[in-house]
């Protein structure tokens, strides 16, 4: 029996210690936001935050996971009003928008860290990948995150 | 282009989601030929809302059946700006669904009841117009009817009928019952463009704030009770067979329920995906045979046989006599070979679809570009009628053609109907690239003399790859002819007094399919770099001198005068930086780009800014259109810079992110897109945008890149010639 804290909520579940995170919120639990790209930590689109740590969950062992704080897109707003959703909106950012889910995860833990990103930290940081192409929206898009943060904050 | 024909086929009916609204039913008969076909289906059909355009709740809310798949480009929105630019309703009331499979969505302008070729708004920016007009339309006669007054009294506005003097109104919603009971009009009056105010407006997408939130639903995330979840293995020799593998080791895996057979391979069907995916690997199935295989002397098909093959086809056609004629005259004559490879789709939701098939019913839930035969599959499966069948299509996570296929479908239906459960099949990455419809490899060969003046006198061009039109209508055979292979190369705007263009099929065995902007992908590297290579022989400005090889085309010459400007194509750059450009035509729509670049001591290659100009005729959502221009141009830019299916063996060697490289973040230019509206165009000159911005990506950089160093690439991908980004 593993306990599992996901966007504040307790689950209790019965898998195997090894199974990625990811098909245990996905198929285990439902929750559907996080998306299967590779398997092998290659393209971001199953990134989630573990103790506000962005990561893959694709390759991310349940076991190590539990007694953690999960947050997973579902748990970023209920309703579409964080910073970055919005920012991701105000500049139209996704297309088919299967990767953004994992592009979200990845630039709120960006901001966290680094609240003003350098273009350089941006390229560096924001690995995950996108077919669509829609970089120069995401890059758009994570300038107006900061911006939106730093006006919610102040 | 054929007017189409309005008339009522399902008027009225309860609202299947809200239980109290009602709904207009307008079907239109896009084709003649057609319209005995679709009436069948349609009363036959057991989805009572099929046929329906335009559904009004009593709450107000209006939905409208989007014609085409969304997979990123924005079609649902901008098809529903359509419609209700014409209803005149309130967009904050619209909502849009996806259609299911049935004839009468089919885009006019294709074949089959697909999404491709860059066409929803040049297919279906008629027929929706009118869809919206005779609604108004309608809603306007039934508001006049309970008021006693003539109709021509009632204006339609934001999601209201108005009578102008009285001032009373209804909404949209309190007069869909009697609208519905209308008969729909002929030929409804269509608003001028002046009076549009959603049309030509960036109107927010309707399907992005579900897309920030992880709510959309994709392929992936359908989820049904009791479903069970299946992942595949097939030969990685194509076509090969199922030797031999080891069932208990994988009915031990925990969760695993079944392995059954498919065709072209074998599936493990367990409780959670990942259980499935562990019994594979338990299972551990063996292959033989197949079309790509080796023999006892050789070991299969690899890249270098491709090329030889390639070459050979070239070779066979043979070189033209222009070119001992002109350099006895001494004027300059270019012998040139290019070449690009294999590339995969890589969608990034992997093949995927869900099958529910029960004894007198299947329903499907699948993310596909291809209704019709994504229908076909599941008749020719289970035996079922048109009325027993569903066919539900998800969100797609990228399609680009791969989607037009339906493998993955056929493996879904067959598994769930063998075990009568909900099935959800998904591929592994490792599946998804090394069984994928692959954009073909292909070489093309130039000889091109140069006139007295420098322009180019004979341009003799052989084209030499797989064709996609023989593998995708196989029951057709070769029909001689490919314009997915030719499309782009085999007409140019420029004037060339002598021109000439060949095709020879070459058919190594490796499955091709339709790659985002198909024949173009490669005929525009091809084309626009050697034309560049003209220009240079010449010794000159390879913006001038494109500008004045399109005397006879306007449109192509507005096009190339405007990224030029947009870039200061004359302005000097800083050491060490270049500008490249590039024009080229495909779905109709005209685009020119320019890029800057510069390379640093260590050779590594910095992309500035990249300026696009798109002219696609009429525009729906100029927003939409440059989301479409930057982002085609990154697929090619991507695909130029560092990705190749390569062969060994008889297989694809990559498998996956790590060994297929697509472009990340980093490195990716600035864009800049202009659009050239062209509203005096006829309906049937309509471009499309989704796909026209891919082909330019590698010829603008092959030119940037010699621009700055004297280099000139002519084979893909850049990463082969120790190109990097830094």
């Amino acid at each position: 029996m593993q306990t599992l804290k996901i966007n504040g909520i307790q689950h209790q579940l019965d898998v195997e210690n090894e199974m990625p995170l990811l098909w245990v919120l996905r198929d285990e639990l439902g929750l559907t936001g996080t998306k299967f790209g590779c398997g092998i930590g290659q393209c971001g689109a199953c990134t989630v935050q573990v103790n506000g740590q962005v990561v893959r969950s694709c390759s991310f062992p349940v076991i190590a996971a539990v007694g953690a704080d999960i947050k997973t897109i579902e748990g970023l707003s209920s309703d579409g009003s964080h910073p970055v959703q919005q920012a991701w909106l105000e500049e139209q950012v996704p297309q088919c928008g299967y990767c953004q889910s994992g592009q979200i995860m990845a630039v709120d833990g960006l901001l966290k860290d680094i609240p003003k990103p350098s273009d350089e930290e941006i390229e560096q940081k924001i690995t995950n990948l996108c077919r669509c192409g829609t970089y120069v929206r995401i890059r758009r898009g994570i300038r107006r995150s900061a911006e939106l943060i730093q006006e919610k904050g102040n | 282009m054929e007017k189409f024909k309005i008339k009522r086929r399902t008027f009225l009916k309860s609202s299947t989601l809200a239980g109290t609204g009602f709904a207009i039913g307008i079907a239109f008969e896009p084709l003649k030929s057609f319209a005995a076909k679709s009436e069948t289906s349609v009363t036959a059909t057991k989805g009572a809302d099929l046929g329906l355009w335009i559904r009004i709740s009593s709450d107000g809310t209006i939905t409208l059946i989007a014609p085409s798949s969304e997979m990123g480009q924005g079609v649902n929105t901008a098809l529903s700006m359509i419609i209700a630019e014409e209803m005149e309703a309130d967009w904050q009331s619209i909502k849009t669904e996806t259609t299911p499979a049935n004839s009468d969505y089919k885009n006019p302008e294709q074949p089959l009841q697909i999404t491709g070729a860059s066409s929803s708004i040049k297919g279906f920016w008629e027929p929706l117009r009118e869809v919206g007009a005779a609604a108004r339309e309608m809603l306007k006669t039934s508001a006049a009817q309970i008021w006693e007054v003539p109709a021509s009294q009632c204006n339609a506005h934001s999601g209201k009928i108005i009578h102008q003097k009285s001032g009373r109104e209804f909404s949209f919603g309190e007069l869909a019952e009697a609208a519905g009971k209308l008969d729909i009009p002929s030929d409804p009056p269509l608003k001028s463009p002046v009076d549009y105010k959603l049309v030509g407006r960036s109107i927010p997408r309707l399907d992005l704030p579900d897309k920030v939130t992880g709510s959309a639903k994709f392929g992936i995330d359908v989820r049904i009770s009791g479903m069970l979840f299946a992942t595949v293995r097939q030969s990685p020799i194509f076509e090969g067979e199922v030797l031999s593998y080891d069932e208990t080791a994988a009915k031990e895996v925990r969760g695993v329920k079944a392995v059954v057979r498919v065709p072209n391979g074998i599936a493990v069907v367990a409780d959670n995906t990942w259980r499935a995916k562990k019994g594979m690997e338990a299972l551990n199935p063996k292959f033989h045979g197949g079309k790509t295989a080796g023999e006892p002397s050789n070991a299969g098909l690899d890249s270098l046989q491709v090329r030889q093959q390639l070459r050979s086809a070239l070779d066979v056609e043979g070189k033209t006599e222009i070119d001992s004629k002109h350099s006895a005259a001494g004027l300059p004559f270019l012998d040139l070979e290019y070449e690009v490879p294999f590339l995969a789709h890589a969608t990034l939701e992997p093949m995927n679809c869900t099958a529910h098939v029960q004894n007198d019913f299947c329903e499907i839930w699948v993310p596909t570009q291809n209704q019709e035969k994504s229908l076909d599959v599941v008749k020719e499966i289970t035996d079922l009628d048109n009325d027993q069948i569903r066919i539900n299509t998800t969100l797609l996570g990228g399609g680009f053609g791969r989607r037009l296929e339906t493998d993955f479908v056929t493996q879904a239906v067959t598994i769930s109907k063998l075990l009568q459960k909900p099935v959800q099949v998904i591929w592994m990455r490792e599946e998804d690239m090394q069984h994928d419809y692959y954009r073909p490899a292909s070489m093309s060969r130039f000889q091109i003399s140069l006139g007295p003046d420098g322009f180019p006198q004979n341009w003799k061009n052989q084209l030499a790859g797989p064709s996609i039109l023989k593998r995708y209508f196989a029951p057709l055979g070769w029909l001689g002819f490919d314009p997915t292979s030719t499309e782009g190369a085999e007409e140019l705007p420029y004037s060339i007094p002598d021109f000439d263009f060949d095709y020879s099929l070459v058919d190594p065995g490796v499955p091709v399919g339709f790659w985002r902007s198909v024949g173009s992908s490669h005929n525009a590297f091809y084309t626009e770099s050697a034309l560049d290579e003209a220009a240079h022989a010449a010794n000159q400005d390879p913006y001038e001198y494109r500008r004045k090889l399109l005397i006879n085309e306007p449109r192509f010459r507005k096009v190339l005068e405007k990224v030029a400007e947009d870039a200061n194509w004359e302005r000097s750059l800083p050491d060490g930086h270049g500008l490249g450009i590039a024009l080229h035509k495909s779905f109709g729509s005209i685009v020119g780009t320019v890029l800057e670049i510069s390379t640093n001591s260590s050779g590594l290659l910095k992309l500035h800014k990249a300026w696009i100009t798109i002219d696609c005729g009429k525009v729906v959502n100029p927003d939409t259109v440059r989301a479409q221009m930057e982002g085609g141009f990154i697929f090619g830019l991507s695909a130029a810079l560092g990705e190749e299916i390569s062969l060994k063996d008889g297989q694809v060697e990559q498998s996956n992110f790590h060994d297929y490289a697509i472009l990340r973040m980093q490195g990716v230019p600035d864009i800049y897109v202009s659009i050239i509206e062209n509203q005096a165009l006829d309906d049937d000159e309509i471009g499309g945008v989704g796909e026209p911005a891919v082909p330019l990506a590698a010829p603008v950089l092959a030119n940037a890149i010699f621009a700055v160093t004297g280099k000139r690439y002519r084979y893909l991908p850049l990463s082969k010639h120790a190109i990097k980004l830094g």
